[in-house]
């Protein structure tokens, strides 16, 4: 376990510090695949309860019988699957931006408790809005005529929380968050996955959506969920003109 | 009412302070009844807190007082604790007081009630106790929400080996609640419905993000949880101690300890007081700290170090004099400066301390890691001493530290610098030895203390004593140690000299002897020991000039690695050590004398081991002369020189079959298998063979031989068997063997005289007719007389008796009487006379050369003749005459000697009778031979019994069933 999170560790400092540079040159990839591409590689990354959640359970004790159950209840603080596939592209982004945003601040919260995972997350989180930001600004650019659609009404990430009342319920409430975190970027991954397949849809509607090899989702940390087929009602009218499939 | 109210007020006011004089003049008690009591709680230190009042005091009256307190847990008459709290009260003034509840005040509601009593010695009589106050109650379960199930106490800290006690409330009033502790159950006590409590004691560490402690309702049910923060134990800081290094600023340092931060607490905090100017600091370091030096010259300092965290105080303290605890620091620029070969100077440099301050400098000369010069200089800043007595081409490590002079505290830290002398020339001769059988010099290198830089080349000067001639110079490169040398029988001085950068070493001699250097010396043994071998001569001659040891380094079965040491005139012993000598090898030591001459003549050599070892493989034993008693072993191809030891002799093992007796010199002994055996010792090592005698014959034997060494014998290998032969077999083969060349010779001398053999021993039938008797007969008395032929010979009559009637043989003949036959039974033939006449005792069948089987005649005498049935008739046919009976006869005879082999032929002798009166067939009637006349034989042939009497079955041979037929015929 530990080599593994070892592996991982250098892994997630490259990326991390890639789309931090990114962030501050302020140079967005150009081309819309590459940029989905790495959007869900980054959303399986975060997804992964590796970086995360485990190292959490293992400092703060939890992983005893009778309280590691506890900490598998994905909370209804962030947004659902099904309803974030119920925004269009940019409701999505703007959604992903701010639960994201609101992430990133109570992790800093949680940096006593877990100091060096909480900084290579945080580099993780920040790098991951640089793109949702240059994605943004790409969908933006192909469709300058469409309505703002606000962000994602339903429960949404809460407000930064409360101090909790005691250790041990703070304990059990920052396991399900993180829990709720993995789970959040799971659902992402898989809306970002049929992102592509609208585009082979686009390209032939003859055929089913199919990922493509080596874009397998891995098994997220939440189970259950029915998918949509088809997602998006303006899929098409959000494609970037010149860099969207046609 | 109020009127009533005003003027009761106004009269007790009025009716005080003449209580209270009253109280004071006449030294009565009064019940002083507690006010105003109010409880709270403090659910962080799970304490009750309590605070009341006594207003019945007089304005300015103090008085001792002692209060009871009671407490109750759940109900008021369940007392928990009483306790009497004594102080002083004053009118109006607020009294505290507080319990620190073991059960989390959370799972139970508490009742407290007090009363009072004086307690001043003012007042001398006994007081009495006031009337109780009202119960007060404190119940903390007000405040929890609406879970269903709490754990207390929430965030507690305690130290590690604490005990602490834990309750849950419950709100559903279910009994299946189960309390964890780190995910092992729990089992405790239940104090009420819904309140149970658990006892924890010595709790330990676990992590610092607290032990996990968690009730919950049974299939996943409400949960319920704390968190218990269990800290260390905070530890007194050890090895406190302060130093400055510039007068101006301390530094404290001092061993933390454990850690005992946790979530719920941070790490202990060290705070530095200075007791004399009343400062202090707090610490940013968890083990060291600084201190700035006043500047108002304080010299003494008493330092309290504390270390403090939630729950404890550690502290400790030190009194010194800052002068006495100077530690300077590190000098600098560390050079050596006129580096000559033999002296360097170095210089360094300090930082000063204080005003005018001497520091004491020491400077160690390190050569190969050890210290070889040490000097103490006294120095303000700058650092010099000069490095004498140094050898050239030398690395050496100069090292500097100081220390305050006015008091010394501690050596500052090392500063080191390498340097490396200037070389000079070689200050020695390079130690120059040969070896004859390989004609060859061998200068060793000069050792760095004489070489005095690096040795570049060696100059060999080859002198011819015998012819004066030119010089022959070598120049051998470094770094080779050894050069050849061709050199003729003549005598020879070779110079040998090293050279460096510097110049040339002084020379080194030898002189080689034109002699063939083959004396004769005494050899002697040396024995090694744990710092060599030590080895010591006879001086022959008074005029030596010293004595060289040589040896070679390795075993002796690899090439020689020559070794040597010259040692002075007056030396007749040394010890030779090394660190090639190994144990079980065997080193040659040769002693030279060196004469005037510089020449070398051999006077003793010493073989030894540095440790002798027990031999590692055994002889290869031949054995010979096996007679009945001894055989012969011996096994001279094993060499005593090679062994891993001095070879002392051998033992002979020898096992017999019985095991019991010993031969005679032999010994019983056990092996280490535990097997019983005779040994046999023989303590000559040049001894290399042994008879084994006194064996008995025909048994077996196993023999093995060993040497031994001082150390033990060599390795228990394979016995070798042996079989002693019998005792008289000898003596059988000096007999047997001549006999049987003797009958050779015979059988060869017989086969070469066969023809006189047979002449003498069976010589050829006479023929009667070619007989010279017989022509003497006829002439003298009978004319008549002639040899009787066989063809003369008619058969008289044929009858058959006893004819069977079982099986019919088919006779193909001409002979009617017996074509039709069968034949069940053996028929008997008998042989009747034709004459009618005749009556004499019985036929006599005469026969001439006849053959007949005996076992016939048995039956009746010349009559009977069995015939088998078998007998075919076409054999039978010709047989009727006797031409043809005759070479039947002579024809299966002799097939049958050669088909049957002769063990299987049973011999029958076959009588012959020489008629008296043959050949007249007229007369043989009326002149029939007496019996007596049949007695004479005139020869014997051996017919098989198998030809005589063969079985009556349908394979029945040839000549048997010839021989039978003949039995139809006589004459």
């Amino acid at each position: 376990m530990r080599a593994q999170r070892m592996r991982r560790t250098p892994l997630s400092v490259i990326l991390g510090l890639l789309f931090l540079s990114m962030a501050a040159t302020s140079k967005c990839l150009g081309k819309y695949h590459e940029l989905l591409l790495q959007l869900r590689r980054q959303a399986d990354h975060m997804q992964d309860t590796s970086t995360l959640l485990d190292p959490y359970i293992r400092i703060q004790g939890l992983d005893t019988p009778g309280l590691k159950e506890r900490c598998r209840e994905c909370p209804r603080a962030f947004p659902s699957e099904d309803a974030l596939r119920g925004l269009s592209r940019q409701g999505f982004l703007r959604t992903l931006n701010a639960t994201l945003g609101l992430v990133l601040h109570r992790l800093t919260a949680l940096y006593q408790d877990l100091p060096e995972a909480q900084q290579l997350v945080g580099l993780n989180i920040r790098g991951f809005r640089s793109n949702i930001h240059c994605m943004s600004l790409l969908l933006r650019s192909s469709s300058e005529a469409e309505t703002p659609e606000p962000t994602q009404p339903g429960p949404g990430p809460t407000p930064p929380p409360t101090p909790p009342s005691d250790a041990f319920q703070h304990k059990l409430k920052s396991c399900r968050f993180l829990r709720g975190y993995h789970c959040f970027m799971h659902s992402v991954g898989q809306v970002l996955r049929e992102w592509g397949e609208s585009r082979s849809r686009s390209r032939s509607r003859r055929h089913s959506p199919r990922r493509a090899p080596g874009d397998t989702a891995p098994s997220g940390p939440c189970r259950g969920g029915a998918r949509r087929m088809w997602p998006f009602r303006r899929d098409r009218r959000l494609m970037p003109r010149g860099h969207l499939p046609r | 009412m109020a009127l009533f109210a005003v003027f009761q007020t106004t009269f007790l006011l009025a009716l005080l302070p003449l209580r209270t004089y009253e109280s004071e003049v006449l030294s009565e008690p009064l019940p002083l009844t507690p006010e105003s009591l109010k409880v709270s709680v403090n659910s962080t230190r799970q304490c009750l807190h309590l605070q009341w009042t006594v207003h019945s005091l007089a304005y300015h009256q103090e008085l001792k007082m002692v209060f009871q307190i009671q407490i109750s847990r759940f109900k008021t008459s369940n007392v928990i604790w009483v306790e009497n709290y004594r102080t002083t009260v004053k009118r109006n003034r607020v009294l505290h007081w507080s319990w620190e509840s073991k059960l989390p005040l959370e799972c139970a509601a508490h009742f407290i009630r007090m009363r009072s009593m004086v307690d001043d010695a003012r007042i001398p009589k006994p007081g009495f106790w006031s009337n109780w106050s009202s119960w007060e109650e404190a119940d903390a379960q007000n405040s929890l929400g609406r879970d269903p199930l709490f754990v207390f106490p929430k965030d507690k800290l305690v130290e590690e080996g604490s005990n602490v006690t834990i309750c849950y409330v419950s709100r559903i009033h279910q009994d299946n609640i189960s309390c964890y502790l780190e995910g092992v159950q729990i089992y405790g006590e239940q104090l009420d419905r819904s309140v149970s409590a658990f006892e924890l004691k010595n709790v330990s560490f676990i992590r610092k993000k607290g032990t996990n402690v968690f009730c919950k309702v049974d299939q996943g049910g409400a949960l319920g949880g704390i968190v218990l923060f269990v800290s260390k134990v905070l530890e007194e800081p050890k090895d406190f101690s302060c130093e400055t290094q510039d007068l101006k600023t301390l530094t404290c340092t001092w061993d933390p300890g454990s850690d005992t931060g946790l979530s719920k607490q941070p790490s202990q905090s060290y705070t530095l007081f200075e007791s004399f100017s009343g400062k202090k600091t707090l610490c940013k370091h968890r083990n060291w700290c600084n201190w700035q030096v006043a500047q108002d010259s304080q010299e003494t300092y008493n330092f309290t170090l504390v270390a403090e965290n939630y729950l404890r105080k550690r502290s400790v303290s030190i009194l010194f004099n800052l002068t006495q605890r100077v530690h300077p620091m590190t000098p600098y620029k560390l050079f050596p400066k006129n580096v000559g070969a033999t002296n360097a100077t170095m210089t360094w440099k300090v930082h000063s301390i204080g005003n005018n301050s001497t520091l004491l400098c020491q400077l160690e000369l390190l050569a190969e890691g050890k210290v070889i010069q040490q000097h103490n200089v006294s120095i303000k800043v700058n650092g010099e001493y000069l490095l004498s007595e140094l050898e050239p081409d030398t690395e050496y490590v100069a090292r500097v530290r100081c220390a305050y002079t006015n008091h010394f505290w501690k050596w500052s830290e090392l500063i080191s610098q390498k340097f490396n002398t200037a070389e000079a020339a070689p200050s020695e001769a390079p130690d120059v030895w040969r070896n004859m059988k390989m004609v060859s010099g061998h200068p060793t290198p000069l050792s760095k203390v004489h070489a005095n830089g690096k040795i570049l080349f060696y100059n060999v000067i080859v002198e011819n004593l015998d012819k004066p001639s030119r010089l022959e110079v070598l120049s051998i490169p470094a770094p080779a140690r050894s050069t050849e040398l061709t050199l003729s029988q003549c005598s020879y001085q070779i110079h040998v000299t090293a050279h460096n950068n510097v110049g040339p070493s002084p020379a080194s001699v030898i002189v080689i002897s034109g002699g063939p250097g083959n004396e004769e010396v005494e050899s002697g043994r040396v024995n090694g020991t744990e710092d060599g071998f030590s080895v010591s001569w006879k001086p022959q001659s008074g005029d030596a000039t010293g004595y060289v040891v040589e040896w070679c380094d390795g075993p002796q079965d690899l090439p020689c690695v020559l070794q040597w040491k010259n040692l002075g005139p007056n030396t007749t012993s040394t010890v030779i050590s090394s660190g090639a000598f190994r144990p079980g090898v065997r080193y040659n030591f040769r002693i030279y004398e060196i004469s005037a001459k510089r020449m070398a003549h051999l006077l003793e050599t010493k073989a030894g081991y540095l440790e002798e070892l027990a031999p590692s493989d055994n002889p290869q034993v031949v054995m010979s002369n096996l007679t009945s008693h001894s055989f012969t072993l011996s096994w001279k191809d094993y060499s005593t020189e090679s062994q891993p030891g001095f070879i002392q002799g051998y033992h002979v093992y020898l096992k017999t079959k019985a095991g019991e007796h010993c031969p005679p010199a032999f010994e019983k002994t056990v092996l280490p298998e535990d097997s019983v055996c005779c040994r046999h010792t023989i303590d000559n090592p040049e001894q290399k063979t042994f008879v084994v005698e006194n064996l008995q014959p025909e048994s077996i034997y196993e023999f093995f031989v060993t040497p031994y060494t001082s150390v033990g014998e060599g390795p228990l290998d394979a016995f070798t068997k042996i079989t002693t032969p019998d005792e008289y077999s000898h003596i059988l083969i000096r007999i047997i063997l001549p006999m049987i060349f003797c009958v050779l010779i015979v059988m060869i001398i017989c086969y070469l005289k066969r023809q006189w053999l047979k002449e003498k021993c069976y010589p050829d039938i006479p023929d009667p007719y070619k007989s010279s008797v017989l022509s003497l007969i006829k002439s003298k008395e009978n004319p008549h007389l002639t040899i009787m032929n066989v063809n003369d010979c008619v058969p008289d009559a044929i009858e058959v008796i006893n004819k069977p009637e079982g099986s019919k043989i088919q006779f193909l003949g001409t002979r009617k009487s017996l074509t039709e036959t069968e034949f069940t039974k053996p028929a008997y033939i008998y042989l009747l006379p034709t004459e009618k006449n005749y009556s004499g005792p019985g036929p006599c069948i005469c026969f001439e050369n006849f053959t007949y089987n005996q076992a016939a005649s048995d039956f009746a005498s010349c009559g009977h003749f069995p015939v088998t049935p078998q007998a075919p008739p076409h054999q039978l046919g010709p047989l009727t005459s006797p031409e043809n009976l005759l070479k039947a006869l002579e024809q299966n005879y002799m097939n049958s000697l050669g088909e049957i082999p002769a063990g299987e032929a049973n011999l029958n002798y076959v009588s012959q009778l020489a008629s008296p009166t043959s050949g007249d067939k007229d007369s043989l009637p009326t002149n029939p031979p007496e019996p007596a006349l049949c007695s004479e034989y005139k020869m014997q042939m051996a017919i098989p019994l198998g030809l005589a009497s063969a079985p009556p079955s349908e394979n029945s041979s040839l000549s048997s069933t010839t021989l039978l037929g003949q039995g139809e015929h006589y004459c």
